[in-house]
């Protein structure tokens, strides 16, 4: 289902985990400047999966709708990033960024504009470090939200283009001893998951160098 | 021992007590200055000598005793902290000196300064060889067992799962799983995971599940325990689930047996009861094979007599006395053959067991006749009665047959020659017989005794079982005692038996005495010697029959019409519209059969009386008559009188 040279070998998994986890660090880093408050985000596992596998796993998981900040990459490899949130989530992932002194009222008046700027935090840091530790040049879209299931947001149909494979990472959050769970998704072609492999073995190749 | 080697040998032994003891190391990577510091415990884990804890150690010590499996993707998670990751956690196995391998757990945290710049990496170095043992152990017990456990803490949206609760689910093994995901696969009733436990301590329950991934409905059962005060202000819930669809199906399969269990008990008894049936069918059927050879001697010999008498009346010179005398013994033999037919014919009908109360003596001396045909010339009958009121509530057939098949038994018995005593007497109570405790009570009791062989001691307790006889292949089948048997304990009685070798056989039957005795008033017959009157249609395919009916009808007073078939009868009621009084139809007949005349005959002269008759032992077993008067074949005139006036009690 997956090809011999797009699927990730377990160091260039574990590689790329932690280059993630560079960009969520730096993210919780920013994050934390602005809410002055603890902000802990991980990324415990990932894998390459397809479109179809990557809706099904969300759906296995979460009961409701979700949402999603969207911004497209481009550079050596290029795609799609989704940063996503049971929709249920999504109000005290606002609450937790802004404080809690905010009305209901108020926070849904100003929740569109929180995620996006939230999401961009995250996603920005981590497709940033990727680019960085990898040696190379990204250019990046303004965010956008995303409603719907998890179908819908892997643009999931009939046609081939269902066919696109996913970079499917969990993340965890805990800001202000809340627990929100979201996914990081990236949604890549097959050049570009060929040229991110490639990319992650000159990164392996200079870490562990003759040592492994 | 230098200074130095005991200095050693205290070193030595204090790494080897901490490595034991699973002691945790810690370590503080200078990043800018590229230096590593452990402790002594950090040092003891990796098989440093004891005098490097607290030195600055190049970085490269760091993955010195890592297992070379593990150094890459050790490497990597640093290099991540050295890019500016900030958290850190790993298991890693670690190689000792000696070659035994270490699992330890290494977790830390990347420190930055002002400028997000990453500058130092410290850390806990744990043992957790024997955690990952019992890990493995649990896993094995998990999988095969198919166990899967949870772990919910009150207030939390997932709950932590092994790889086997997911698969059990049906879910992409994960080791959190969102409480709402779990719960929404139960199909209808409470949750997995339940959201308020009160003051339970401990949960239990089945689930019906629709798994995840097939969606295969499934049961499974969820047993745990609930704890408090572990960490919280919270309780937490440690529990398991396991699969029992298969328990759930045999157990829905038990049910279902248990609800059709009295359906299918009353099926089986009505099999038994027609298996039953057909054995007491057989059995009388049996009595009548029995039967047929005395019947067929007696016949030659009633039949002897009829021929001779016809030869002698033959003769030209014959006096008037004498003529009269040849004409009543024709006519007595033929009542006898005739009464002795219809013995049969009522024996052998098929017929539901009906218990009625009966005069056991009459009912005897009524087949007197027939047993003496069946037991022959040379042997005497002698029938006495010691009781006043002889009344029995049992079946009248039943009973006779029970008669039949001890007489034909002691017939047997004697070899065709001897004595056989009937005799009836009151009895205040039934003897312990084979076993059975003896009963108080009113009681009669038939008993037949023949002067025979006897009996001998070892057949005795044999003598009633089903198919078991000492007759030669073709005398007999078994049947006949264990009728008498059955007949006996079905009517609330028993059977006795004494013989004694050489002297006789005496087969005694208890039926308990019934208390109300019927309108025992002797059946009135009036004088058949009335004047019928009115016009008879006389139905009969037989010429002969046909016209001997009609010269009966004749001679009783009545006018005759023949005809020879149904058809012709209804031609003939057609063209003599409203002369008829009454029809006199056979029933079988080819055509239309007599009860289908009967009915139309009903329907278009409803003013017409309608009297059946027969001899086919089918059509008196089914109820023939179709509630229509029926006289069965042969009759004599009388009855034919007293049938055709509407008087006869049939």
């Amino acid at each position: 289902m997956i090809p011999d040279d797009i699927a990730l070998q377990e160091l260039e998994r574990d590689a790329l985990t932690e280059i993630v986890n560079i960009g969520v660090s730096r993210a919780a880093s920013n994050l934390r400047k602005m809410v002055a408050d603890q902000v802990i985000l991980s990324v415990p596992s990932m894998e390459v999966v397809t479109k179809r596998r990557a809706a099904r796993l969300i759906a296995e998981r979460e009961v409701s709708d979700l949402i999603a900040v969207r911004q497209d990459f481009a550079g050596t490899f290029s795609g799609r990033a989704l940063l996503i949130f049971p929709q249920s989530n999504s109000l005290e992932l606002v609450r937790a960024v802004t404080g809690d002194e905010m009305s209901p009222a108020e926070i849904a008046d100003i929740e569109h504009e929180a995620l996006a700027e939230t999401g961009n935090i995250i996603l920005n840091s981590c497709l940033a470090t990727m680019a960085n530790m990898l040696q190379r040049s990204l250019t990046m879209t303004v965010p956008h939200i995303v409603r719907g299931d998890g179908s819908s947001l892997f643009e999931v149909g009939d046609d081939a283009a269902s066919d696109g494979l996913v970079l499917f990472l969990y993340i965890d959050f805990a800001i202000r001893q809340r627990d929100i769970r979201g996914y990081i998704a990236m949604v890549m072609d097959l050049p570009s998951l060929a040229a991110l492999k490639l990319l992650l073995a000159e990164f392996i190749e200079r870490i562990v160098g003759n040592a492994a | 021992m230098t200074g130095d080697d005991a200095q050693r040998e205290t070193d030595g032994r204090t790494r080897l007590t901490l490595a034991a003891a699973g002691a945790s190391g810690i370590w503080d990577w200078d990043i800018a200055g590229d230096r590593l510091y452990v402790d002594d415990r950090f040092a003891a884990l990796y098989g440093l000598d004891g005098d490097m804890a607290g030195r600055a150690l190049p970085t490269a010590t760091f993955f010195s005793a890592v297992h070379p499996d593990d150094r890459a993707r050790l490497r990597i998670a640093v290099a991540g902290i050295l890019g500016g990751a900030e958290r850190f956690s790993k298991e890693f196995r670690l190689v000792r000196s000696d070659g035994t391998i270490v699992w330890v757990h290494g977790r830390g945290q990347g420190h930055a300064d002002e400028r997000d710049e990453p500058v130092r990496f410290t850390g806990l170095l744990v043992d957790v060889t024997e955690r990952r043992l019992a890990e493995e152990r649990l896993r094995i017990a998990q999988t095969a067992g198919g166990v899967g456990t949870f772990e919910y803490t009150d207030g939390y949206a997932t709950v932590a799962v092994s790889a086997q609760f997911c698969r059990l689910l049906g879910l992409h093994p994960a080791t959190a799983l969102p409480v709402r995901t779990i719960n929404a696969l139960v199909a209808h009733g409470a949750p997995i995971v339940p959201e308020d436990v009160n003051a339970a301590t401990e949960i239990a329950g089945e689930f019906m599940i629709v798994r995840a991934d097939d969606e295969e409905t499934r049961w499974v059962a969820r047993r745990g325990e609930i704890m408090r005060d572990l960490d919280g202000p919270g309780f937490k819930i440690m529990g398991v689930l396991y699969d029992v669809t298969e328990a759930k199906r045999s157990e829905a399969k038990l049910r279902e047996l248990n609800e059709t269990l009295e359906a299918r008990v009353q099926e089986e008894i009505a099999v038994r009861m027609q298996a039953e049936d057909t054995l007491r069918q057989a059995q009388k059927m049996e009595a009548v094979g029995q039967l047929t050879g005395g019947i067929a001697h007696d016949f030659n010999n009633l039949l002897t007599v009829i021929r001779s008498s016809v030869d002698l009346l033959r003769r030209p010179e014959i006096s008037e006395q004498r003529q009269k005398r040849y004409i009543d013994a024709i006519a007595d033999t033929a009542d006898r053959a005739a009464k002795l037919t219809r013995q049969l014919l009522a024996f052998a009908r098929r017929q539901a067991l009906k218990p009625e109360v009966f005069n056991v003596l009459i009912c005897v001396n009524g087949i007197a006749d027939m047993l003496r045909t069946v037991i022959g010339a040379r042997v005497e009958l002698v029938i006495e009665s010691n009781c006043e009121q002889c009344f029995v509530e049992a079946d009248i057939g039943q009973f006779e047959t029970a008669i039949v098949n001890m007489a034909v038994n002691a017939r047997d018995a004697m070899n065709g020659e001897g004595r056989l005593l009937i005799s009836l007497d009151d009895q205040p109570s039934v003897p312990a017989v084979r076993g059975h405790a003896s009963a108080e009570g009113a009681f009669i009791s038939v008993s037949v005794s023949d002067t025979g062989a006897g009996i001998p001691e070892d057949v005795l307790p044999r003598l009633f079982e089903p198919f078991f006889t000492t007759k030669e292949v073709g005398k007999g089948t078994g049947l006949g005692l264990s009728q008498v048997y059955g007949f006996a304990k079905q009517s609330g009685g028993e059977v006795e038996v004494t013989s004694e070798l050489g002297h006789g056989t005496i087969f005694r039957l208890y039926l308990p005495r019934a208390s109300t005795p019927p309108d025992a008033g002797e059946e009135t017959r009036s004088s058949a010697q009335e004047r019928g009157q009115g016009r008879v249609l006389v139905v009969e395919d037989n010429e002969q029959v046909n016209e001997f009916a009609s010269d009966l009808l004749v001679d009783l007073g009545y006018e005759t019409v023949s005809a020879s078939n149904a058809a012709e009868a209804i031609g003939v009621l057609e063209r003599l519209d409203g002369e008829f009084d009454m029809l006199f139809s056979d029933v079988v007949m080819p055509g239309i059969s007599g009860v289908e005349l009967a009915r139309i005959v009903r329907e278009r002269w409803p003013a017409i009386r309608i009297v059946l008759t027969s001899g086919y032992s089918h059509v008196l077993a089914t109820d023939a008559g179709h509630g229509f008067t029926l006289l069965h074949k042969p009759y004599s005139v009388q009855e034919l009188a007293l049938v055709l006036q509407g008087r006869a009690a049939l």
